[in-house]
Order: structure tokens, then sequence, then C-alpha cells
């Protein structure tokens, strides 16, 4: 079989010098490339730059070159360069400066409250190892954090149901009139946010409990023995401890809070008015509802922009956290 | 007396976990609940408990192929994340390339953008390439969002596995693909786990990518849930109770049975230990 395919003797001289030892080498040849320490680096990291290429500095590159056109799809007109006129627009715009300080405001209560509520928590269930059934109390606890959002959203509209909701059957019952929280300015703001507490305050406590499972137990048991006050021990022990772990819950929480989209678009659908109205439902509204791309991608920009800073500040934290763990 | 403070210390602990379950438990009450019982005034906390919701919602026209979509999708998209993960985690992890550090925030920064934001573009190369509503497509755009988390998660169990177990696999001859799969891949699988669970709760329960660069063939549960929640000019609690009943057990038996993962799942592999 090898001698019909390599033809006459001459010829096989001529292949044999090419590759020296013949077709079983160049098996071998492709293996040991394989195992190459020179080029094993990159075939690793091949399928993830793939993948990143086309998922993500394709797109990118798409919306950065969008954000400099003027170009809507319900218009018809052909996208034409503008320059940063879009990016003027938005920094002019009081709407979109109205939505953004809306936001912080929501990222700074939400993250505020759950903080405060988690750690609370957190504290309370620091001694629960004897908890019968600690397991399942836990899980229903952290339940809120993995439900479905659009659920959640969802079904929280008939819990403040005016008429049929629960909570105002229970406000009715103690005698004060109906109140419609997600209709009405004044309090749709304070109902989604409640909901988003009740989402997240879990998380938090999560990391409180981690934070607070890394003070060494030896020093703990030193300051009982010397009976330091708890606020000094709350200060030299368990803070000194336990910051980074917390400081590291906050900052996720505050990069996710800034995203929430899925439980106002579900609640309120950013009303009445625009009380609710967060800024990536914005972006969602004028990128998919209005179509008006051009400008959404220079907001687009602007929001990627805001969320890189706050992920480069929880990195800035983590490097310190390493620091210290490595200390 | 310290035994009496005790139980009433865990009937506290209990109350407040019972007390954040509420909403849910309301849902999953409200399921089997009549078409009539579910809006009574006074809320019914005694009711003929019946089935009839679960029987309308499977007979659903579409409904089993979202339900479909939305496993297949999840499963298929983590799986090829945590496979182009783990390798890039161990090239990160063991040959530090140039500029290491640099590719780990991009990545993390990935997951960390405004999903509005980063769906827009995407949305409109799917659009122009074709991909809109394929399962294909929409499957590795998931891949691409859980590959941060994965290599973050990842990254962190193999820095911890010693770089002697490498060492001795190579000088007795064996090859770089064996020291990753045989010898490194076994000592990671608590960051697999994690890895897996997470992403796939995420992709489970992800609504907008879905939404947007989906379409009718693809849609998954939560966008079944936003879009057919609406009948007769209200919202159908019914169906809503029903199917969030159905759809919201497996992340909750998931946590329930991988629990010790939890915390490594929720902090992208930044914070270890357990509660």
């Amino acid at each position: 079989m090898q001698s019909n395919r390599s033809g006459s003797p001459a010829s096989r001289g001529l292949l044999a010098a090419m590759h020296p030892t013949g077709q079983a080498g160049l098996t071998a040849r492709f293996f040991a490339l394989l195992n190459d320490r020179r080029f094993l680096p990159l075939m690793l990291l091949t399928p993830v730059l793939v993948f990143f290429i086309i998922w993500n500095t394709i797109p990118l590159l798409w919306l950065l070159g969008l954000s400099f056109q003027k170009y809507s799809l319900t218009s018809g007109d052909d996208p034409a360069f503008t320059g940063f006129a879009n990016y003027l627009e938005i920094l002019g715009n009081s709407s979109v400066w109205q939505d953004l300080s809306r936001t912080f405001v929501w990222v700074f209560l939400s993250v505020v409250l759950q903080t405060g509520l988690g750690v609370a928590l957190g504290f309370l269930f620091w001694g629960s190892h004897k908890l019968p059934g600690r397991r399942i109390a836990l899980t229903l606890l952290f339940a809120p954090m993995v439900l479905t959002p659009v659920a959640t959203g969802t079904f929280f509209r008939l819990i403040y149901d005016p008429t049929f909701g629960i909570l105002n059957q229970v406000i009715r019952a103690i005698g004060l009139p109906s109140v419609d929280f997600l209709g009405q300015s004044s309090t749709a703001f304070w109902a989604v946010l409640a909901v988003d507490t009740w989402m997240w305050t879990p998380f938090l406590m999560l990391m409180t409990l981690a934070a607070l499972g890394s003070v060494p137990k030896a020093e703990l048991e030193a300051a009982e023995v010397d009976q330091l006050p708890w606020h000094q021990r709350l200060r030299l022990i368990i803070l000194h401890h336990g910051k980074f772990i917390l400081m590291l819950g906050v900052l996720l929480r505050t990069i996710d809070s800034f995203k929430t989209m899925d439980l106002v678009l579900q609640m309120t659908k950013g009303g009445p008015g625009s009380t609710t109205n967060l800024v990536a439902l914005t972006l969602y509204r004028q990128s998919f509802e209005s179509f008006n791309l051009g400008w959404s991608s220079a907001l687009a920009v602007i929001l990627l922009l805001i969320s890189i800073a706050f992920t480069s500040i929880f990195i800035f934290v983590l490097n310190l956290k390493r620091r210290g763990d490595a200390a | 007396m310290s035994n009496l403070r005790q139980t009433l210390y865990h009937a506290l602990l209990w109350l407040i976990s019972l007390l954040f379950f509420s909403p849910v438990a309301w849902l999953m009450l409200s399921s089997f609940k009549g078409r009539n019982d579910i809006l009574a005034v006074p809320a019914k906390l005694v009711f003929t408990p019946t089935l009839d919701n679960y029987v309308q919602l499977f007979e659903r026209n579409g409904f089993l192929q979202q339900l479909l979509n939305s496993f297949i999708m999840s499963v298929a998209a983590v799986i090829v994340a945590v496979v182009v993960s783990f390798l890039a985690a161990f090239c990160f992890s063991r040959f530090k390339p140039k500029g290491t550090d640099f590719l780990m925030f991009l990545l993390l920064s990935v997951r960390m953008l405004p999903g509005t934001a980063v769906i827009l573009p995407v949305y409109l190369m799917y659009v122009a390439f074709g991909w809109k509503d394929s399962h294909a497509a929409l499957t590795l755009f998931y891949a691409m969002f859980s590959i941060p988390f994965s290599v973050w998660i990842l990254k962190g169990f193999i820095d911890g596995v010693s770089l002697r177990f490498d060492e001795t696999g190579l000088v007795n001859g064996a090859s770089w693909w064996h020291v990753i799969f045989r010898v490194v891949l076994p000592q990671v699988r608590p960051g697999l786990i994690a890895a897996f669970i997470f992403n796939m709760i995420f992709v489970w329960n992800e609504f907008l990518f879905d939404y947007i660069i989906g379409g009718r063939k693809t849609a998954n549960v939560p966008v079944a849930l936003a879009t057919g929640a609406y009948a007769d000019g209200g919202v159908d609690w019914a169906f809503v109770s029903t199917l969030s009943t159905v759809y919201l057990l497996p992340p909750i038996i998931a946590i329930y049975v991988f629990q010790r993962y939890l915390l490594v799942g929720m902090t992208f592999g930044t914070v270890r230990g357990e509660v």
C-alpha cells in the first residue's frame, strides 16, 4: 500500500528526504508541535480570543463607529458621520441627566440599604451553626437572588396591586386606605427599590458571613479573655480581617445595581412619568423601541465607560486584598 | 436559660428566612389556586388546590419548546464556556503571558457592563450577518457571556494547584495535554462545578439577550413569561404564577445542593470560603 502511494523507489527517496521519517513522522511532529512549550500558551488562548474578538471586539468597534453617526432606523435616512454630535446632544440633554442622576440615587440607596440590612443579618446569622435545618433556612433566604428577575418583577405587581394585592389587603385590614404603590409617582420608586432590596440583601448577607468567617477564631478568643470592648473588637479584629471581602461585596453590588433593567421594565416600564426610569432602561427604549441607533450607541459608550470605571475600582481593591493575603 | 435563649435565637433566624421566602411561597401557592381564587379579596389561604393551571401550562402552544430552549441553551453555552475557559485559565495561571492582568480585566469588564449597552451592537451584528433567531448563534453569545466568570473562577482554582504536580508529570514524560486534563483538571473540580452551576443559573434566568437577538424559534421561558403574561387586557396571573413556579424550582434546588459553592459562584471566584 505504501509503495503504491509513494511510486518509484527514487521518488520514495525524495519523499524521505523531505520528511525524514515518512508518514508516521508527520503525525509525531504534529503531536510534538501540539506539545511545544513555545506554542502552547497561544493554543490554549486561541478559543477565548476568538470568542472575545467575534462577540466583543467587533461589536464594540461597531458601537463606537455608530456613536459618531446620525443613524435612525425610523427616519429611513442613510447613516451620516456627525462626529461628536451625539455625545454633545446627550451631554446637553436634561432628561438624560435626570435619568443618570436618578440611577445614581438608585445605586446609592440600594447599596446602602442592602449593605446595612445584609451586614445586620450576617452578624445575626454568625452564630447559626447549630440551627436545625440550617441548609434549608439558608436556601430559602438566598432564593430571591436566583429567581428569574422577569418572574419576580411580574409577580410583585400582583402583590402591590391596589385592589387584589396581598400587601394592600394587609394595609386595609389595619384600617389604612389602599396605596397604588406602582401607579403613583410618590411611591413607585420606593416600591421597586424595596423589591430590589428584597432580592439582593441576601447577597450582602452572604458576603458578611464570608467576611466574618475569615476572622481568625484565636484573635476573637483572645479579645474575649482581654475583655476588649465591643467597638474595639469590631474595629481592631473583625473589620481588620473582614473589610476587603465586604468591600468586594459592596462593589459587586454597586456594579450590578447600575445595570438594573429587567426589574423596572417588568414592574413599571419606567413610569409613572419617568419616576422609575433608570438609565439602562432609557438606553433600551432608545435602541429597541425608538431605534435611534446613533444616539443610543453614544449613550451606550458613556455607560460602558462608567461601568469600566467601577470595575477598575473593584480590581484595585481586589489587588489590595491579594497583597494583604500574601503579606 | 441559655437553652431558651438559643431556641428563641433559632426561631428568629427561621422567621427571617421564612419572611424572605414568603413572596415566593405566595407565588407558589397561587399557582395551585383556581382562576377566581387567585384574585380573591380577601385573599384565600385555605382553598381547594387544583392542578388545572399546570395542565393548561403544559398544553400551552410552544411552552415545551420554550422550556427545552432554556434548558438546552443554558447547558450547551455553559459546557462550551467552561471548556474554553479552562484552557485559557490554565494558560493565565501557568504561563502568565504578557498582558495577563489586562486580559483578565477586559474579560471581567465584559460581565460588568450593562446588558443593554452590550446587546445593542451585537443585535446590529446579528441582523447584518443573519444570525438572529438562531439557536447556535444565541448559545455562542451566552457562552461568551459565561466565559469571563468561568475564567476568573478557574484561574483562582488552578493557581491553588501546586506547580509540582505539573513538574512531576512533565519530568515523567507526560505531555502538556496530559498534565492539563489528567493532572490539573481533576483537582479543580469544585471550580468547574461552581462555574457550571452559576453560569447555568445566569443563562437560565436571562431575558434581555434572548428577547433582542432571539426570536420565536429560540424564545426561552423568561421571554415567554414577559410576552405571554397579558391576556384579555389584563395580566394572566394563573399563567404567571404557574410558569414562575415551574421555572424557579431548578435554581432553588441548585442552591440547596450546591450551597458550598454559592460564595465562589456569586463573587466570580474572588472570594473563597463557605457559609
